[in-house]
């Protein structure tokens, strides 16, 4: 669910298709993110699943597999 | 217009800013600027924590006026630089190349104030959520590593999402840009390449004659292949940078053609082999002078031109 849900935001985010969004997709090396996107990126995970990252979390979430695992754990 | 929430934020006469370039934004400068009623900033850019401690005490004793220092987020020895800082209690710390959200908090414990340059909308409110003082929000028209946008659409999109005030940067250099940022939204203004033309700044004679001869389209744009554009001064160093880029291949060779050149051009003085850091405004930019005088004319100036603005 939370990987359904994820692969949207990002989609949208990014501009890329959702099925070459896989676990282990790097935001910037794979799915052509800047490090401007990736702020985006958390703010717009924050906003739909409820949460806060704070910047040190943040700066860990890298891949795809980072940001469900942190959504898991902290929702 | 010079009485702004800025001003009062960190007890300066006038909101002007000077940018903490590396290298050239030493002790010097940055007294300088604080005596003649700005914030003077010092640079780290990639040096390590103990030589910007000297700096840092050496300006004290030129000056009893608040200064700041920049840290180069991305620099090797920011986590010392950090640790350093809280030791020091300088009255603010600007950064830039990412983003200071861990840092912040401590930073605000010792009363140090926040100020991080921004170049989107996004960061500007994630560090306003995070503590940030104020925002330098710095367009494209800058000189070094610079962000996409321009300094007339960036800053006041910034204006309208934060309630923090904000420091817009980027191709301003004298009374005219003062007042059109401030009719952005801008409640000061952070100018680097003005205060390298000036009298009491280290950088290389030859660096800021560079820079005063330059004309309005020699500011060009470097490095956007290797994802981190520069803007610097055309010379043959730009022209070799720029034919290698035409070749991602040759990024090893751009690496080594870029590595420690900015230090060539600035300090050394090795305008035609180095990289001449300078924004759009080099075309604006007509003498060296010294700081008192760079500020007193840009007051003079804006005062001028909001008087004509109020009689049309």
């Amino acid at each position: 669910m939370v990987l359904e849900k994820l692969k949207n935001i990002i989609a949208e985010q990014l501009d890329v298709e959702k099925e070459d969004i896989k676990l282990e997709s790097s935001f910037q090396n794979d799915l052509g993110a800047d490090s401007l996107d990736v702020v985006e990126l958390i703010m717009a995970i924050e906003e739909d699943f409820e949460i806060e990252i704070p910047d040190e979390d943040a700066e860990k979430i890298s891949i795809v597999k980072d940001a469900v695992d942190y959504i898991n754990n902290n929702k | 217009m010079f009485d702004t929430r800025i001003t009062k934020l960190l007890n300066i006469k006038y909101p002007i800013i000077q940018g903490g370039m590396a290298w050239v934004a030493t002790a010097e400068l940055a007294s300088a600027v604080s005596e003649a009623g700005g914030l003077g900033v010092i640079g780290c850019g990639a040096a390590p924590a103990d030589i910007i401690k000297k700096e840092i005490q050496k300006a004290k004793e030129m000056t009893d006026k608040p200064f700041g220092v920049n840290v180069m987020l991305m620099s090797p020895f920011v986590d010392d630089i950090m640790e350093m800082l809280y030791e020091e209690k300088v009255s603010v710390v600007t950064t830039g190349a990412g983003n200071p959200g861990k840092y912040i908090e401590k930073l605000k414990n010792i009363g140090t104030k926040v100020i991080p340059v921004v170049p989107s909308v996004a960061l500007a409110k994630r560090m306003e959520k995070v503590g940030a003082d104020a925002l330098i929000v710095e367009g494209t028209e800058a000189g070094g590593h610079i962000g996409e946008l321009t300094t007339f659409t960036i800053v006041p999109q910034v204006v309208d999402e934060v309630d923090i005030p904000v420091i817009a940067a980027g191709g301003i250099a004298d009374g005219r840009g003062y007042v059109a940022a401030v009719s952005l939204g801008a409640e000061g203004v952070q100018i680097g390449t003005r205060f390298v033309c000036s009298e009491e700044c280290i950088a290389h004679i030859e660096y800021k004659n560079k820079i005063v001869n330059a004309r309005d389209r020699d500011a060009i744009v470097t490095g956007r292949i290797t994802g981190h554009p520069v803007r610097i001064i055309k010379n043959k160093f730009s022209k070799k940078l720029i034919n290698l880029e035409k070749d991602i291949s040759n990024k090893g060779e751009i690496d080594r053609l870029t590595i420690g050149s900015y230090k060539k051009a600035a300090i050394d003085g090795e305008i035609d082999q180095g990289s001449v850091m300078a924004g759009q405004s080099s075309g604006l930019i007509k003498d060296i002078k010294n700081c008192k005088n760079i500020i007193d004319d840009i007051i003079k100036e804006s005062n001028k031109v909001q008087s004509y603005l109020c009689n049309i």
